[in-house]
């Protein structure tokens, strides 16, 4: 699905003495396109790049109110802090896990859907169907969360009642009390509210694939199946790939919310995350230093992910983001 | 259509046919079952939004309304700010998501350029603003020394460019054929104009999607508001209006239940029906903007033009 | 083709918008620094005093009722002191956003900031404000009288940075919402036996049950459900535990009235005992076994069916279920409260007396245009004629004085303020002003021999249903309260309550707490639910993990807050 022959991009081997004016050749033959990103590139510094300098207060022990040079220094302690937390290591297990059966989840479930979807032919089915499904996406947490945890109750919740009617438990299950259930609740109830709104990305990249494909393949007599499997998942392999490596980045910065609304004390050990523990410990404790070590290491982290990732794809499928 | 097709071809055509059906049979089913199960949370709060707020507490509403009223509607419409802050929700939704596409595509356009020299910087450039981020401190006192406070600018600027956009949009481009791009250049049109005139219209289906998802975000946005223009009531958004509402009754992490005089609060906080209007409110605007947008869901206007 | 040829006009409009209101926003918008037009000097003349001037306000609580000062008692406000308050509310954590300001070096004019008020005093963004209630603010030391010790920061830091907004002076709790409550009728049918120790109340609730173990349509009754969801765990689950062992509330500490000492309060032996019975009513069948996982709705909604037939809860954080209860009539299913101590040897300890609370309320920052017009605004609020403008109204629009002197709500405004509360507040503002400026406790007449707040005795006894007033006659009260133990039969303690005490930004103790909050929220639960023959076993684990934690630390840290209070308070 690339683009063809990128003749014009200078590879290595150039003699040196070459390289410098070809470098400006090459950069005035570009110009429109430079004019095009760097307006962006020094807008993204502005407000990206520069607000790092908060970086710093990490290696304080930042009280607001004073400037940032007239803050007391403390080296690595707060990361040392961080590192021998016992709470830290088990809120990562947790994040770690959430974040990986949610990138299972997120990688199968909305593409089938689109999949599904992208096969119907009647239109006012198909756009009924895709309209309702992003619906829940628009629910907040703390009602999806509501509904979840009434229909998981012992006492009158609907999955209890159906199971014990067909017969298969005969004392209700405590779903929401049993630490080893949450993290598939947390999965599911993610792909309960954002499979549709997620697939919208691959319906808008199937509408990309040629027509003339399929109508080829109809005269080889290709089945329907065939056709999905060797026309429309190669179309958009691309879009996969693309968003792939931009979650894996993601996986140790998952937010909170949902873990916090879908869990309860019985299962604390299970649902504190990260992000919330940055929260609870950094900020809300006036400890801003120790907010941003957790910070750093957030974003260190996913940054190896996001480069380990891209270097991954680009070998095994010659394509990535950089 | 043609007369005398072989028997074999008929036979397997109508198998094929057979497996087709099922075929449909089967995602129809799926697709409905997805449907029901992904449009009841939405009845759910509609339901309650429409039922007498004490009723509500007792629970057991499912998708009809027990108990019909409008009052908690009428409620909502009468906490000032409201006109004010659709106003500016709207402009700032438009206003964001024209500027956003803009940028977005301008980007995804050069990064998706085979030729570019500063292809690969910037592409990791703009990547690794997506995993790190300064923190609410920095970023405050930045908005703080550019005058942005308490101005409309606040919701467009500091967002303007998206890196997970751009690479959208860009993976979208890689599939185009590059063929019209090049013959395009040796017609003589510069950079610009083959991004505005060739690749922009073939690119409709990613645009709309981002578009979708940038209006999304300025129309959900109220953190912004709270941070900077809390005290600019005339820049007041939607979302954040509802959310003071909304949010009232958490009335701190609790650890102040002793402090706050909880029987006085509570009786003035808005009951969870309220709260269900509320984001009827807010969704259903944003919601009509898809079916609007998917008109540009087709099958952009490219294929014709590549053969040969 | 069509669609590309409008872009170019759509996006030079879109540029221009974006141009003006940017520059509209600037000129025109408030911001969060001095603003006002007020004088800087000391006002000098009357007519310097009620000069228009303009405050920008910050405050940690919500208010979505909040009008601007443009309902009627703001609009007399501003009358009578030239003030108009551009106030900005939180909206869920404040404290972020106290950070946030914090750090900015931009801060409001006149600050509530709670429990971040440390947050502030460290940048140096407030101003002491000692001198300046001694020379402008008459009203407020008079309200203030001998408790003006209380105001000082701590013993290294004597200023008074923040002027207490949140407790009354001279409060008094008329009702009882908290104590063990049992529905109306099963009192009822026992004939209204001694509901005093924990063996009553589960004999009470078994009972019942034996005899009505499912409502009409054949849903079981609950004996008795928990509120656990998140920090309904402090109200319904842990503190009860010290309420019914002799305690009072401290916090998560008990304090020794003798040596300030402080104890983690779950390691107190009674405290055990109490879970254990907990526990035991687990295995018995009388608690509900959803009570750790419900979410806070699911609760409300229980109650509301009317088949949980007691609780362990406060009535503001039931009040919900209740109401839904009244509004179908169902009177009998409505509680009681009773004074419930685990045996005859303790005291319910829910009106132990701390003495006023200074703490969380007003601090005026240092960027403040002009402090003394702000102190007099708040001097007037605390005036009695701003207290009786603030709680009662306005004269012959609210209230009316008859010719004895006495003041009484007119009716129909009354009945709108108890049922349409957010309205009423709105439009009257009565309610949006009470933690603005410091303020007189229910129970405090004025000079006129009136209350100067809504809530009093006689009014409480209107609101009883009859049920409730039957059951209130059989067991020889008139309000709930009489069946509680009362203030005078306990020493005041000295240090007010310890979990009012902040505590400094870099103390360890916050973090140590977190630490141990966690455990506990963990490991009671854990506790509640095990077979009985576990729950030493599981309770062991418990006190080894805190052990493990460093709660004796945490004990200690908390021990010398206490004594550095009892000092700043005692000179």
């Amino acid at each position: 699905m690339k683009a063809m022959s990128s003749a014009a991009v200078p590879s290595g081997g150039m003699p040196p003495e070459g390289r410098a004016p070809k470098f400006w050749k090459t950069a005035y033959r570009n110009r429109y396109l430079y004019l095009m990103t760097l307006p962006f590139v020094a807008w993204v510094f502005v407000f990206s790049y520069y607000p790092l300098w908060g970086w710093l207060m990490a290696f304080q022990s930042f009280k607001p109110g004073k400037p940032l040079f007239e803050q007391k220094w403390v080296g690595f302690d707060q990361f040392k802090t961080l590192f021998q937390d016992d709470l830290f290591y088990q809120v990562l297990r947790n994040t770690l896990a959430m974040s990986v059966m949610g990138l299972t989840a997120a990688f199968t479930v909305p593409i089938v859907f689109a999949l599904l979807l992208n096969e119907v032919r009647n239109m006012f089915f198909k756009r009924f169907v895709q309209t309702v499904s992003y619906l829940p996406h628009f629910v907040s947490w703390a009602v999806a969360a509501s509904i979840v945890t009434r229909m998981l109750a012992a006492d009158n919740g609907v999955v209890n009642d159906i199971l014990t009617g067909l017969g298969l438990i005969d004392k209700p299950i405590q779903f929401m009390a049993n630490g080893h259930f949450f993290w598939g609740i947390v999965t599911l109830s993610d792909v309960w509210k954002e499979t549709g709104w997620n697939a919208i990305i691959y319906l808008a990249a199937m509408t990309g694939i040629s027509g003339e494909l399929y109508e080829a393949a109809k005269v080889d007599g290709a089945s329907r199946l065939r056709q999905i499997w060797h026309i429309t998942l190669p179309g958009i392999r691309s879009t996969i790939i693309v968003l792939m490596i931009l979650s894996i980045g993601h996986l140790v910065s998952i937010g909170f919310e949902k873990q916090f609304l879908l869990g309860n004390n019985l299962v604390l050990d299970y649902s504190q995350v990260l992000d919330l523990y940055s929260l609870q410990y950094g900020l809300q404790m006036n400890r801003y230093s120790f907010g941003v070590a957790v910070n750093i290491f957030n974003s260190v982290v996913s940054l190896i992910l996001l480069f380990v990732a891209n270097g991954l794809f680009k070998r095994m499928t010659k394509e990535s983001i950089m | 259509m043609r007369g005398g097709t072989p028997l074999a071809t008929q036979t397997w055509r109508k198998s094929v046919s057979l497996a087709d059906r099922l075929l449909d049979l089967f995602i129809t089913v799926i697709l409905a079952a997805v449907a029901i199960v992904t449009i009841y949370p939405f009845l759910n709060v509609l339901a309650l939004s429409l039922n007498d707020s004490t009723d509500s507490v007792r629970g057991g509403i499912t998708i009809i309304p027990r108990e019909f009223t409008l009052e908690n509607y009428k409620l909502i419409f009468s906490f000032g700010g409201l006109v004010t802050g659709f106003k500016i929700s709207v402009l700032r939704t438009v206003v964001g998501t024209l500027l956003g596409l803009i940028s977005s595509s301008m980007l995804a356009y050069a990064l998706a350029r085979p030729d570019f020299q500063g292809r690969r910087f910037v592409s990791v450039y703009l990547a690794i603003t997506m995993y790190v981020s300064a923190g609410l401190i920095p970023v405050y006192l930045l908005i703080k020394d550019l005058h942005l406070m308490g101005t409309f600018a606040v919701y467009i600027l500091p967002g303007l460019v998206s890196a997970f956009n751009v690479f959208v949009i860009r993976s979208f481009i890689d599939g185009l054929p590059y063929a019209l791009q090049e013959s395009a250049k040796i017609d003589g049109a510069n950079d610009f104009t083959i991004y505005w005139r060739i690749v922009l219209p073939m690119t409709t289906p990613a645009l709309a999607t981002i578009a979708l998802f940038i209006a999304v975000g300025q129309w959900n946005s109220w953190f912004d508001t709270y941070l900077y223009n809390a005290t600019s009531p005339h820049l007041t958004t939607l979302q954040y209006e509802l959310t003071k509402v909304l949010q009232s009754t958490t009335a701190g992490n609790g650890g102040d239940y002793r402090t706050t005089n909880m029987t006085q609060v509570l009786s003035t906080v808005s009951p969870e029906s309220v709260k269900m209007a509320i984001t009827m409110v807010v969704t259903v605007p944003i919601l009509l903007v898809y079916p609007f947008l998917q008109r540009y869901f087709v099958k952009g206007m490219t294929l014709g033009a590549v053969k040969g | 083709m069509a669609v590309k040829k409008k872009w170019p006009a759509v996006l030079l409009t879109a540029a221009l918008s974006v141009g003006l209101l940017a520059g509209c926003g600037e000129s025109g918008g408030g911001n969060a620094g001095p603003s006002g037009s007020g004088s800087a000097e000391a006002g000098s003349g009357a007519a310097d005093d009620l000069k228009p001037i303009t405050f920008t306000f910050y405050s940690e609580d919500p208010n979505p009722n909040w009008t601007n000062m443009q309902d009627e008692i703001g609009k007399v406000i501003t009358e009578k002191t030239g003030v108009i308050l551009n106030a900005e509310f939180a909206v869920g954590d404040p404290v972020q956003k106290s950070a946030l300001i914090a750090s900015s070096g931009k801060y409001p004019d006149i600050i509530s900031a709670k429990n971040s008020i440390n947050k502030f005093v460290d940048a140096g963004a407030v101003i002491d404000l000692t001198e300046l209630i001694d020379q402008h603010a008459p009203n407020i030391k008079k309200l203030f009288g001998d408790q003006m010790n209380r105001l000082r920061y701590s013993n290294d830091d004597p200023s008074i940075y923040v002027i207490p907004t949140y407790d009354g002076v001279g409060n008094t709790i008329f009702e009882a919402g908290g104590g063990f409550s049992l529905q109306h009728r099963v009192v009822k049918e026992l004939g209204y036996p001694k509901i005093r120790t924990v063996q009553d109340f589960e004999n009470a609730i078994k009972q019942y049950l034996a005899k009505h173990p499912t409502d009409e349509n054949g849903n079981k009754n609950i004996g008795v459900s928990l509120n656990a969801d998140d920090w309904h765990m402090y109200i319904s689950v842990t503190n009860p535990a010290f309420f019914a062992t002799g305690a009072p509330d401290d916090g998560e500490y008990y304090i020794d009235m003798n040596t300030y000492e402080a104890t983690y309060h779950y390691l107190r032996p009674e405290e055990k005992e109490y879970f254990r019975w907990l526990n035991h009513m687990n295995a018995e069948g009388l608690l509900d076994p959803d009570s750790f996982v419900q979410k806070y709705d699911q609760y409300k909604a229980k109650i509301a069916s009317g088949r949980v037939l007691g609780l362990i809860d406060q009535l503001w954080d039931y009040a919900d279920g209740e109401k839904a209860l009244k509004a179908e009539g169902k009177f009998e299913y409505t509680y009681g409260h009773y004074p419930v101590t685990l045996n005859e040897n303790y005291k319910d300890t829910s009106f132990w007396p701390t003495g006023f609370l200074a703490g969380y309320g007003i601090a005026i920052s240092k960027t403040n245009p002009d402090p003394v017009r702000t102190i007099k605004f708040l001097d007037y609020l605390a005036s009695d004629e701003g207290q009786v403008l603030l709680n009662w109204g306005i004269k012959d629009k609210h209230y009316t004085v008859d010719a004895n002197g006495k003041r009484s709500m007119i009716k129909e405004v009354n009945d709108r303020r108890v049922n349409d509360a957010t309205n009423f507040q709105k439009e009257t503002g009565i309610g949006n002003y009470n933690t603005i400026g410091p303020h007189y406790g229910d129970g405090v007449k004025d000079p006129s021999g009136n209350y100067y707040t809504l809530r009093f005795p006689e009014q409480l006894v209107e609101g009883y249903s009859d049920v409730e007033k039957e059951a209130l006659k059989a067991y020889g009260a008139t309000t709930w309260k009489d069946l509680f133990p009362k203030e005078s039969e306990f020493k005041v303690k000295p240090w007010g309550a310890a979990w009012n005490i902040p505590v400094p930004s870099d103390n360890e103790l916050t973090v140590l707490d977190e630490k141990l909050k966690t455990i506990t929220w963990k490991m009671v639960p854990k506790a509640v639910l095990a077979k009985p023959e576990e729950f030493d076993r599981v309770w062991d684990d418990y006190l080894q993990q805190l052990e493990k934690a460093g709660v004796h630390k945490a004990e200690e840290l908390r021990t010398q807050l206490v004594k550095d209070r009892v000092k700043l308070w005692s000179e």
